[in-house]
């Protein structure tokens, strides 16, 4: 069991800048690395965890792009307002780190939730997206996991087992229980501990209240979700794990198709293939850098 | 519309056929190989067609799709009315109605020289969705420096009807309409400066006569750019990846224009010694790589330097936590180039290994300058006589992956005959997660085998030090090839008598399967060391003096046993009034941080230090493998302090130095400065009785390896 947020560990590569930009009112944490080429801008995800989890891209692409990142809302080093988690304040905030750290166009990787961001910034500023690389996506297209369909998210229940742990009350009950389970999902391979203890640690640098606010205020559905894809002109890779326990793979199936991107299945992987298969995933982005003419 | 057949193709086309220009001219084109990525040729026309690639196409047609096309006025293209006006905004028009006849939707676009080169870039311009790089060779982007000064005049009077027309007053639109095939045998005589270029002269010649002598001085008109300023602005549009590759003898682009092409562009400037305008065909392997390089994006800025090695070549990745590792590595590496005549051994390594490497003569990739800093991390992760080994590997994950992605990179740009890891984890586990990327055989080596949990961690380490041993018990059960040669440093009877973790094997049983046993390296005959007196006059030693020398490797970890041996000292000075210590701080530690005291020097990092510590009389150290089997082997006495949580310290080495007869290890809580003076008194000069060390495993390690390594 952890008992204390474990100082963070040495990083291979430090930012070569980083600052704070401020958007109605709400001040977001972004880094910087590397100069050269291209620009990979690596998005946040649900605010349950921060930018480090792109720990094991960053030094990799920043040796052969400009690779941005930065804290979503509610996460790392941004604020945490008490609300105004919506979709598209997620899509405006990176346009403002684009705008701030003056990065005309960008490749988008986003990781789950983050697809929905990443949609929209690709079907509403095309000139700005040169791609878009969609890791275990979570819009409403395809199926939501038998696993995780049986209980309300709202509702007081019974129990706590499995995915009834996907529920406010028991966030609020018992986070780090919450936090501990969802990440033991994330990563169905075995020999995932560091992995988990990384996500459980970073999961703890904010609060359930934060959760309970970025829940309620999730607006996608699968018409708006289906819109927005047919208006995605940019070359897309979806990479989703075959083994995902948290977002079905038909998902990102769904969104390949949507998006007449291309898929990559990757079998035995669950829902964060850059953190449990990062040489594999490296590899994946860079070639996909590569193709979109990157440097 | 002809093409010369200049000998038996290599490849003929998979799909041929003709494009139709806005104006109605049709093009002809071929289509070769298939692949995700398109090259497309751009062709010199209308001196030439697209038979200048020749020795392009079949090569990289088996890695991409290749379109070439002959321009308008040349091959089998339509030869526009030398009546009317030429226009050099045909060319990238032209490329993109090949482009669209082939469904190309965007390419890797190859040109060479003005008329091959500014379209491209036109089009990266114009079209960057349909250009995913460009590769310039002697590119012409015009007026971005004079014209080369050799035709200067030429071309000054190149309307007018000349008296005689020597040298580059051939062109000339009068002569060449009148001797075309004269103009080109000298036009091409300049092109390729190399000697021994006939064939390819003659080739260019054959092929600019199946070209007109009209459409080749046809008045131009409605230029693409008409100053300098309209040139760059167009080339900084380019977006895509830029290679140029440009000739220091070129007769025709100046190199100037070749620099200043890339630095508009951003691209990258391959400049090639001694070669002349057109070195894909007098220099087609050089060339084609640099195209596959780039089409394949397998090239980083770096490493432009195409070099071949005939000999054979290893990688060596060398562990940077300790120097003693180094040591034996260099043992290893220089016993297998005796063993493999004209070996190249170079290593992927970095400081402080590095440092020791260069006094060693060895040769340091230079990629290694790339490498995430490890040696931050050590410092970073430990505490006061404290490195918490499991822990500190387990929270280097991030630096761990950056740099086995910049070895995956060394080994795709250049070819190694032999991969060797000496406790390199990052290789070994990534080449499991991801075996396809081995591509040469791989030979891994450890001093120990398993992650031991320390008491301190309780059930969550030795859970977690088991599924960490889990991970590579299955690694290798589910690749066993992958590592073609697993080497134990040292015997059998060295291994540990402990499991894995529950329901695993134990560590002894499955060791003796999986590896091979070199036996122990030592970086040095002890018999070469064994007269101390003189050892320590080669040093500049006192001979006479009762030396005792500390030394705590090479991280910052150290700091606080020093500190705490040389309170020790103090007090046994007062005891033993001749004893003497030498402090020797590595190379993270600064010797002026400790106090002055009678009798005590420190210093910093020690080149060849098991020499110092041969002649010692006593060595105060930590509890790493090198140091303390290197004084076993030299039989000096030695007190030893394993950092704290330091698994390998505590067990594998402890175990080891055991089997040797060493004393036990002194825990660092216990030894406060009167207990350590106590016991450095009690060991200084003392009788050993160790077991002796062998001393060629380097050779037994070299025999091993030296099978895996094909020469030829």
């Amino acid at each position: 069991m952890l008992t204390a947020i474990p100082r963070e560990q040495t990083r291979a590569r430090r930012p070569d800048q980083s600052g704070h930009v401020e958007r109605d009112g709400v001040q977001l944490f972004y880094e910087v690395y590397g100069s050269e080429g291209p620009a990979v801008f690596l998005l946040p995800t649900w605010s349950i965890i921060h930018s480090r989890h792109w720990k094991l891209q960053i030094p990799y692409l920043a040796r052969h792009f400009r690779v941005l990142t930065f804290d979503g809302r509610g996460s790392g080093r941004s604020d945490r307002p008490a609300s105004g988690y919506y979709e598209r304040e997620f899509a405006a905030d990176a346009l403002a780190v684009m705008d701030a750290t003056s990065t005309d166009i960008a490749v988008l990787v986003s990781l789950s939730l983050g697809a929905r961001w990443a949609l929209m910034l690709a079907a509403d500023h095309p000139e700005r997206v040169a791609g878009a690389v969609f890791i275990a996506p979570s819009a409403p297209l395809g199926k939501t996991l038998a696993s995780q369909q049986p209980y309300l998210w709202d509702r007081e229940l019974r129990t706590d087992k499995g995915w009834a742990r996907y529920n406010r009350y028991y966030w609020l009950r018992d986070y780090q229980g919450f936090l501990e389970f969802f990440f033991a999902q994330m990563f169905p391979e075995p020999h995932s501990t560091k992995q988990i203890e990384d996500c459980v640690g970073w999961g703890l640098e904010t609060t359930p209240e934060i959760l309970i606010a970025t829940e309620i205020e999730k607006e996608f559905d699968e018409q708006a979700t289906r819109g927005l894809c047919m208006r995605v002109r940019c070359p897309v890779l979806v990479i989703h794990g075959a083994d995902d326990l948290i977002s079905s793979p038909s998902r990102g199936i769904a969104l390949a198709e949507a998006t007449r991107g291309e898929l990559v299945l990757l079998e035995g992987s669950g829902h964060g293939p850059h953190v449990r298969d990062p040489v594999k995933v490296n590899l994946l982005l860079r070639d996909f850098m590569g193709r979109l003419g990157g440097k | 519309m002809s093409i010369t057949e200049t000998g038996t193709r290599a490849r003929l086309p998979d799909s041929s056929g003709y494009a139709i220009t806005p104006d109605g001219l049709r093009l002809y084109y071929e289509v070769f190989g298939r692949g995700d990525r398109t090259i497309v040729f751009l062709p010199a026309n209308p001196i030439s067609h697209s038979r200048l690639w020749k020795a392009q196409i079949h090569y990289l047609a088996r890695h991409f799709r290749v379109v070439a096309y002959d321009g308008r006025g040349n091959g089998l293209s339509d030869f526009p009315d030398p009546a009317t006006l030429w226009s050099n905004r045909f060319y990238a028009a032209d490329c993109l109605s090949v482009m669209d006849v082939t469904a190309t939707r965007a390419a890797i676009l190859v040109g060479i020289c003005t008329d091959g080169v500014f379209p491209s870039i036109q089009l990266a311009a114009s079209h960057p969705e349909r250009v995913l790089g460009i590769v310039a060779i002697a590119p012409g982007v015009p007026h971005l420096t004079p014209r080369h000064p050799n035709r200067a005049k030429a071309v000054a009077v190149y309307e007018q009807v000349l008296d005689s027309n020597e040298g580059w007053f051939k062109l000339n639109k009068h002569y060449m309409r009148g001797h075309y095939g004269d103009f080109l045998e000298f036009f091409f005589s300049q092109m390729f400066p190399e000697p021994h270029s006939t064939k390819q002269i003659e080739d260019a010649v054959a092929y600019g006569l199946d070209g007109s002598a009209d459409v080749m001085v046809m008045d131009e008109h409605d230029p693409v750019a008409s100053n300098k300023d309209q040139v760059e602005a167009i080339c900084r549009q380019v977006r895509c990846p830029v290679l140029v590759i440009h000739g220091d003898r070129d007769e025709c682009q100046v190199l100037e224009r070749g620099l200043l092409t890339a630095e508009l562009t951003g691209g990258r400037m391959v400049k090639l010694e001694g070669k002349g305008h057109i070195p894909n065909a007098r220099h087609p392997v050089l060339v084609n790589k640099l195209i596959a390089d780039f089409a394949g994006d397998r090239t980083s800025p770096q490493h432009a330097n195409i070099r071949t090695h005939d000999k054979p070549r290893a990688l060596l990745i060398s562990s940077p936590i300790g120097l003693g590792h180094a040591w034996r590595d260099v043992a290893i590496a220089r016993e297998l180039r005796r063993q493999v005549p004209g070996l190249r051994v170079e290593w992927l390594a970095q400081p402080p290994v590095t440092t020791l490497l260069a006094q060693c003569g060895e040769i340091v990739h230079p990629a290694s300058a790339e490498l995430a800093p490890e040696a931050r991390h050590v410092d970073a992760e430990s505490g006061q006589h404290e490195l918490h080994a499991f822990n500190m590997l387990r929270r280097m994950d991030e630096i761990l992956c950056a740099n086995f992605m910049v070895f995956h990179d060394v080994v795709s740009q250049e070819k190694f005959d032999l991969w060797i890891a000496d406790e390199g984890w990052e290789i070994d586990h990534f080449l499991h997660e991801n075996p396809e990327l081995k591509t040469s055989p791989y030979v891994w080596m450890a001093d120990f085998a398993g992650y031991l949990p320390m008491p301190s961690g309780g059930e969550r380490e030795a859970f977690l030090t088991a599924d960490y041993n889990a991970e590579v018990l299955e690694h290798i059960a589910q690749y066993p090839g992958l590592r073609d040669l697993s080497i134990f440093i040292g015997r059998p009877e060295d291994i540990v008598r402990k499991r894995f973790g529950p329901g695993l094997p134990t560590i002894p049983a499955w060791t003796k399967e999986h590896y091979q046993f070199s036996g122990y390296v030592l970086p040095f005959k002890p018999k070469d060391l064994a007269n101390r007196k003189q050892l320590r006059r080669e040093l500049d030693l006192d001979p006479d003096s009762r030396l005792i020398v500390a030394t705590v490797g090479g991280s910052a970890v150290g700091v606080h046993l020093l500190h705490r041996i040389v309170e020790a000292f103090r007090i046994l000075r007062s005891q033993v009034p001749e004893a003497e210590l030498l402090l020797v701080c590595g190379p993270r530690i600064d010797p002026n941080d400790f106090p002055t005291v009678d009798g005590m020097q420190a210093t910093g990092y020690v080149h060849d230090l098991f020499k110092t510590l041969a002649c010692c009389d006593l060595a105060v150290v930590q509890g790493g493998l090198s140091t303390t089997m290197e004084l076993v082997a030299n039989r000096r006495p030695f007190i030893y302090i394993p950092l704290r949580n330091h698994f390998e310290q505590n067990f594998h080495v402890a175990h080891r130095l055991r089997r040797y007869g060493a004393p036990p290890p002194t825990q660092y809580d216990d030894a406060t400065p009167e207990r350590l003076a106590a016991q450095m008194r009690r060991r200084l000069g003392a009788r050993v009785t160790y077991e002796r060390v062998e001393t060629d495993g380097a050779r037994k390690a070299a025999k091993l390896i030296a099978p895996l390594i094909k020469t030829t």
